[in-house]
């Protein structure tokens, strides 16, 4: 099913909730307002077939793609091996909103896997309603992304820290959160 | 050293007398009996703990140089082989089990995520467990061979017989 | 005089009575309210949970009321680390994370990454890849027995399984020079070819693994003890647990024939016949002869990779990508440069995401890595089979005894390394 196909039977059965859809490398992906999507995922699992959530993914583009394209002595530079570029840089396109989160479905049962990846672009701080009560797994997933990228699900029965130490101040995967680490001191440095 | 079974009439010279009997201080047999019966507490974390499940296995054997089981229970341990990566939120459990141990005892980092950090300098590994135990010996790799911890191991137990405390001893006559 | 004779029993489930997802978080189950409840903490350190688990049990007497899973206690950053480094560099990371079944990790980010530069592998490689990856099948399987078997006392078994590993890990070291943690698959291929002396070396395991195997099947499926101790545990069905996420062996011994060896296949898994394990019953015995069967497929999967290699190269000959031979670097320049840029910048890969799935022996292991057009990954998760299958320990523990939660956690075969990540 191309996602063209797929975006209008999702559109059909939920009027208002796909905004954009893409066939992507790997899996069709569908844009959806977070607002629908309970209402998108029991369809795909109910009436799609999409019974195994697989991972659920966020993203934090804070920084995506600023003068992109290798190095040149600094973290992000030119691309001197494109050729006929002469090392003009990538443009890439700006992500509409800071956070993504990605939710890979399949099918798992009689038939091809046919997967399947939703995507719900959110703020800082804005919620996102919570999976749990389509497909059970996604509980420790979403704690995890709550814990590691700072995620609200909103209806999550136990949305507490599962990875970090529960006093831990920060949410690490983020983009702003520094590696960490101790400087090292070499024996031959000055 | 030969000994041989001799009649307790014979008249024995003092010169003999070390043929028949082992003559060593106090210091030497306590140390040559703990050397031979170390008994470690498997602090397994992560990959270094499979390389060692490697060491009772048939062709390390780590019996065969008196550590002749793992024990679960830190009480009854002599030797903790911290292998693997500590984490920030392992380290208090960490300190508990060493705490738990009954003097002498000593420590062995295992692979270079305990001894250092490895190659996750990030905010969530421990950079070296010798931040919160005192550590006697350090082994290399990662994961280090089996043969590895054998001579990580044997080290121990030269320091043992050499008669050099074990590391709490020296970092606190340090301090 | 005292209440204990007074106090109605603890409630048990009958055997093979199938785990229910509970109300609430699913992933936990809070414990009734009543007195002389005990809260039991089966703590990080503890030679029973693989790794670094924490439980944090309520007990009823010998009864699990109660439970609650603590994890992250090997948390190590992974995902944090992959994004500081170029592709290349990450390589060395991936094996880490299930350090069990370390080259199914290193198959999903190199698989990964191969996708979002569209180079193809050859075809010797491919193959190559495929016998390394059913050997560590075959190794991960290996340890879940050993590990399985000495937490109920079976302490034979452990001796065996280890000396059959070693054997496995002899063929590892001799391709690629380590026993664990190699960084032998590289985007476009392998590092190297199979030494010589590598065929008859496998040769050689294949005839003896079979019979080991029959060994392990004697001592332990017909075994009363083992038996009484693995079967009706844990039941849970095919449906919850599609539910539950749960993939791999898990599923399987459920009834749902779900391999993506089979279904999504890649290497050259398309190209070789073997059965896909499938047990009907869903408890910890059928989970337990699933894993022990397969490693009969993985042994006939591997007989099939000696007898079919294909010959050609190993790796790719996409300069752009992939380092130049060693000798080349002291006679072509375009070679010297090629190298140094590879190493020091690394490559740049388009803008773009992509979800990788592999068949690692604990279920579907996925890499999902979004590029944003430079030379380090912009986000590298991993979907991990044990962090998903931990959830199910409350659901299956609940109400059953002490030791029958050892049974759950052991035949869940988790792995807190990719757990916590």
């Amino acid at each position: 099913m191309t996602s063209a196909q797929l975006a209008a039977a999702v559109k059909k059965a939920v009027p208002g909730s796909v905004t954009a859809h893409e066939q992507g490398l790997d899996m069709p992906t569908l844009t959806v307002k977070p607002e629908k999507l309970v209402e998108v995922a029991t369809h795909l699992r109910d009436a799609m077939g999409k019974n195994f959530l697989s991972a659920v993914s966020a993203v934090d583009h804070l920084g995506y793609g600023e003068d992109v394209a290798g190095y040149f002595g600094t973290e992000r530079g030119r691309d001197m091996n494109a050729t006929g570029s002469w090392g003009t840089p990538l443009t890439v396109a700006q992500p509409p909103k800071r956070f993504a989160v990605r939710y890979h479905l399949a099918h798992v049962g009689d038939g091809p896997t046919e997967r399947v990846r939703i995507q719900v672009w959110l703020d800082d701080g804005q919620e996102v309603p919570s999976v749990v009560g389509v497909w059970p797994t996604a509980d420790w997933h979403e704690r995890e992304q709550y814990d590691l990228m700072g995620i609200h699900f909103a209806g999550h029965p136990n949305l507490r820290r599962l990875i970090m130490p529960t006093d831990w101040a920060g949410h690490p995967l983020r983009k702003d959160y520094p590696i960490g680490g101790e400087p090292v001191q070499f024996t031959d440095a000055v | 050293m030969a000994v041989r079974p001799v009649s307790i009439s014979r008249a024995v010279r003092s010169e003999d007398l070390e043929q028949y009997i082992m003559l060593t201080t106090v210091e030497k047999a306590l140390a040559w009996a703990q050397s031979n019966s170390i008994w470690p507490a498997g602090f397994g974390l992560a990959c270094c703990a499979i390389e060692m499940m490697a060491l009772p296995s048939p062709r390390y054997d780590i019996a065969r140089f008196g550590a002749e089981v793992f024990r679960s229970s830190p009480r009854q341990s002599d030797l903790l082989i911290v292998s693997g990566r500590v984490s920030h939120k392992m380290a208090p459990p960490l300190r508990q089990v060493y705490d738990q141990m009954l003097v002498p005892k000593w420590v062995m980092a295992m692979g270079a995520c305990s001894s250092s950090g490895g190659m996750f300098a990030n905010y969530a590994i421990l950079q070296g467990v010798d931040k919160i135990v005192p550590v006697d010996v350090h082994v290399p790799g990662c994961p280090p061979r089996p043969e590895a911890v054998l001579d990580g191991f044997r080290l121990i137990q030269k320091k043992i017989r050499a008669g050099i405390p074990p590391a709490y001893e020296l970092e606190k006559s340090k301090a | 005089m005292s209440t204990i004779d007074e106090r109605p029993p603890a409630p048990v489930l009958p055997l093979y009575e199938p785990a229910k997802i509970p109300p609430g978080a699913p992933s936990k189950v809070d414990p009734p309210a009543g007195a002389d409840l005990i809260t039991v903490n089966f703590g990080p350190n503890h030679p029973s949970t693989h790794g670094v688990l924490r439980l944090i049990v309520t007990l009823d007497g010998e009864v699990v009321v109660g439970l609650d899973a603590d994890i992250g206690y090997v948390h190590t950053g992974f995902e944090k680390n992959f994004e500081q480094k170029t592709y290349w560099k990450g390589i060395p990371y991936s094996p880490r994370m299930d350090y069990v079944a370390f080259f199914a990790n290193e198959l999903a980010y190199v698989g990964a990454v191969e996708r979002l530069i569209d180079i193809e592998v050859p075809p010797r490689a491919q193959w190559i890849r495929m016998l390394f990856a059913e050997l560590t099948r075959i190794h991960s399987h290996l340890i879940y027995l050993c590990t399985s078997a000495v937490e109920m006392g079976a302490l034979s078994v452990f001796f065996y399984c280890l000396r059959e590993r070693d054997s496995v890990l002899d063929l590892f070291e001799m391709a690629t020079g380590v026993r664990m943690h190699d960084r032998y698959p590289q985007f476009g291929g392998v590092a190297e070819d199979l030494p010589k002396g590598f065929y008859a070396e496998c040769r050689r395991f294949l005839a003896d693994m079979p019979k080991r195997i029959d060994e392990y099947l004697d001592l332990l499926a017909g075994n009363p003890v083992w038996k009484s101790r693995y079967q009706g545990i844990g039941t849970i069905t095919g449906e919850t647990a599609i539910a539950m996420g749960l993939s791999g062996p898990n599923l399987r011994a459920s009834g749902v024939p779900y391999d993506i060896r089979r279904l999504e296949p890649y290497l050259a898994y398309d190209q070789v016949e073997f059965d896909v394990i499938t047990r009907p019953g869903g408890d910890a015995y059928d989970r337990f002869m699933c894993r022990t069967l397969e490693m009969y497929e993985s042994v006939k999967i591997v007989e099939q990779c000696l007898d079919s290699m294909p010959s050609g190269p190993v790796m790719a000959n996409d300069r752009k990508y992939v380092l130049p031979p060693r000798h080349e670097l002291h006679t072509s320049m375009e070679s010297l440069i090629h190298h140094f840029k590879l190493v020091t910048e690394g490559f740049r890969v388009a803008p773009g995401q992509v979800y990788h799935t592999v068949e690692s022996p604990r279920g579907e292991f996925g890499c999902y890595l979004v590029s944003d057009g430079g030379a380090k990954p912009w986000r590298a998760h991993f979907r991990a089979p044990s962090f998903v299958s931990l959830q199910s320990t409350a659901m299956m523990s609940v109400n059953r005894y002490v030791g029958d939660m050892i049974v759950v956690v052991g035949s869940l075969d988790g792995v807190m390394g990719e757990a916590d990540r």
